[in-house]
């Protein structure tokens, strides 16, 4: 490549990067590349909240144990609970309606205990002082967190929010200067159109790869945020922590990069973005159900085979979710990174002869 | 004459009465509504699965014409709620595509060209001219909707008799009242976006966006969160269980109908403040 080329695309990057960036129209990508933070934050603090309220309540009452805890069972007498466990560290005096006829009702008196080991709630239900009902609750372990932020990350993020910011930002880089009339400007500069298409290409990617690595990211710390250092030293150490966070930021990557292309081949294709974002969603949902030879021309196909965890199929999950999480013929990574990376490549070549033919016409916008 | 003597002189002719003036908008819109091939075809391939379904029921209801095919004690298909359950979920996502072609294209171009002054400086309210941009996706997302579901049910009515009509008058309510919930939302929807987003196809896949997006958020918010309430930001979840307590199929979504419907007014309610924020005219001081 001669390097007036490189010149020329570096001058194209840092033309469109404002544009790409600091645009108000581009502002709901923000939003939606941060919107699964603010989720991940919010559980953090709110677990942080009532691991502190079990430990306070921990304090307030004699040692506990798990077994003491379990021992608790129906039919048990006040006195008994308290022999057992002590004097409850909370308490509320509860009075329910038992419906007795059509239009009457009886209130019956209650009382609801409340103890803890310092991780595990137990909640006691008493009428008539005796036990009619135990529940515990603990808060959520690191393995349950990894699970679930996985499938966040496959059915949310890359399905809907990569997949949307990319139609955002890519679909933007030619449409969006038709419709702002000023394609033309790029097109009398003495720049090769493939160039062009290659500088606004590396811009965009360089926006989306940005705004959702920094969101991976940041999820990841959110999630971790409530656990203590040790936990999050032995993830990180002994259970290829470092290892899963490399793969779920090197598979936004991926995303942006196929993704972007397609998005940005559509954006030369189509003048409404209705029909390649339908039409590239029911092809990327319909994955599982294609002949393998079809499922290869699919970005999703690769996603799945690089994301680190497996979402367990659970028996009571409905068929279609089942299906989206089934990653029936997986392939290695070094398989799924090159078919990524060769599907990209040659939607770009397809889009690279397509803009050479490109015509300017403005009144059709 | 000359040009300086033509004076301004005031409309004389017949004034269209107040309580019709915002279906004006509807006639002036029609015609533009189907310059588009894509769109035209679109709204035409609408029409495939009553079709479908009409042939369904003539053919349930005529089952010796395929005794051909060996004796058949029981129907082909169960006419009931939930077959009209299906109907409509089927209709309600064509309709969901079609308002997102017709919808942003309403009241962006107003905006973005400066012509709501012309629209308001007539004797036209703004609440006039929001019902008769309105009034567009209505009426076109009906024809696709509850009026050919109605003539089904009128079909199925007259082949298997009154009783069966008046067994299942509830189904009729259903299909109207399930037709409308859809496509207020989707019609305050469209055009809080068209007046929001001045690019009439950025308003479009936003459209689309703000429902796959959030139902996806709503499983987001359910998983992390672990709760149910996630649904209640997922606006096609909460049509669903509004729908499934029309059609009394007794599915239990996780939240009650009544959650659904606050859920939904507040949705409503949010996408007319849009709305009506933007819809405003303009007074030139010189």
């Amino acid at each position: 490549m001669r390097p007036l080329w490189w010149t020329q695309i570096l001058a194209v990057i840092r033309l469109e990067m404002k544009k790409t960036f600091f645009a108000r129209r581009g502002l709901w990508i923000y939003l939606l590349a941060l919107a699964p933070v603010a989720l991940f934050l919010a559980h953090s603090l709110v677990e942080i909240h009532l691991r502190g309220v079990r430990h306070e309540m921990a304090t307030q009452s004699r040692p506990i144990t798990e077994q003491d805890l379990a021992a608790i069972h129906e039919g048990m007498t006040r006195e008994e609970v308290i022999a057992r466990l002590g004097d409850p560290p909370a308490s509320r005096i509860t009075m329910r309606r038992m419906p007795t006829g059509p239009h009457g009702f009886e209130l019956i008196p209650g009382e609801v205990l409340r103890y803890s080991d310092g991780s595990t709630e137990l909640t006691v239900v008493l009428e008539k002082g005796a036990v009619v009902g135990t529940g515990t609750t603990s808060g959520s372990s690191l393995g349950q967190d990894t699970h679930i932020f996985a499938g966040v990350f496959q059915f949310f993020f890359i399905r809907l929010a990569i997949f949307f910011g990319c139609l955002g930002i890519f679909m933007n880089l030619f449409r969006g200067e038709m419709l702002d009339k000023s394609l033309h400007f790029y097109l009398l500069t003495p720049v090769r159109r493939e160039i062009l298409l290659a500088g606004k290409y590396l811009a965009g990617l360089l926006a989306a790869t940005v705004i959702f690595t920094v969101s991976t990211a940041l999820q990841l710390t959110a999630m971790l945020l409530q656990f203590d250092t040790a936990t999050i030293s032995h993830y990180l150490y002994q259970e290829h922590g470092i290892s899963q966070i490399v793969a779920y930021l090197g598979v936004t990557v991926l995303a942006c990069i196929g993704y972007g292309s397609i998005f940005l081949a559509a954006g030369l294709l189509f003048r409404n973005p209705i029909f390649p974002a339908v039409l590239v969603l029911i092809w990327e949902a319909a994955n599982p159900l294609l002949p393998s030879l079809l499922k290869k021309f699919s970005v999703i196909y690769y996603l799945k085979s690089l994301c680190p965890v497996e979402i367990p199929v659970d028996p009571g999950m409905p068929p279609l979710l089942a299906l989206l999480v089934s990653n029936a013929e997986p392939v290695s990574a070094y398989i799924a990174v090159f078919g990524l990376i060769a599907l990209s490549v040659a939607v770009l070549a397809a889009s690279m002869t397509r803009v050479r033919q490109l015509e300017i016409n403005y009144t059709a916008d | 004459m000359a040009v300086y003597k033509r004076t301004y002189r005031g409309y004389s002719g017949a004034i269209t009465p107040s309580w019709s003036r915002f279906l004006v908008l509807f006639r002036f819109s029609r015609e533009t509504l189907f310059r588009s091939k894509v769109q035209t075809a679109f709204f035409v391939l609408c029409f495939f699965f009553p079709l479908l379904c009409l042939l369904g029921i003539y053919a349930n209801a005529h089952l010796s014409v395929f005794s051909f095919l060996g004796r058949r004690s029981e129907p082909l298909l169960n006419i009931n709620g939930q077959f009209f359950f299906t109907y409509l979920t089927v209709q309600s996502t064509l309709s969901f595509i079609l308002a997102a072609f017709i919808g942003p294209g309403l009241v962006s171009p107003d905006l973005a060209n400066g012509a709501l002054t012309l629209y308001l400086c007539r004797p036209l309210s703004r609440t006039e001219y929001v019902l008769g941009k309105m009034s567009v996706l209505v009426i076109v997302l009906s024809w696709i909707t509850w009026v050919p579901g109605l003539l089904l049910f009128a079909v199925q009515a007259s082949l298997s008799g009154w009783q069966w009509l008046a067994d299942n008058l509830w189904i009729a309510t259903g299909i109207v009242w399930g037709s409308f919930i859809w496509i207020l939302i989707l019609s305050l929807l469209s055009l809080a976006l068209s007046a929001w987003v001045k690019w009439r196809i950025a308003a479009g896949g936003l459209l689309l966006a703000t429902f796959w997006v959030g139902a996806g958020f709503a499983q987001a918010i359910n998983a992390v969160l672990r709760t149910k309430q996630g649904y209640l930001l997922d606006v096609g979840n909460l049509v669903a269980a509004i729908w499934h307590g029309l059609f009394r199929d007794g599915v239990n979504m996780g939240f009650s109908v009544t959650e659904a419907w606050i859920a939904l007014l507040a949705f409503c309610g949010f996408c007319l403040l849009l709305l009506m924020r933007k819809v405003k005219a303009n007074e030139v001081i010189r």
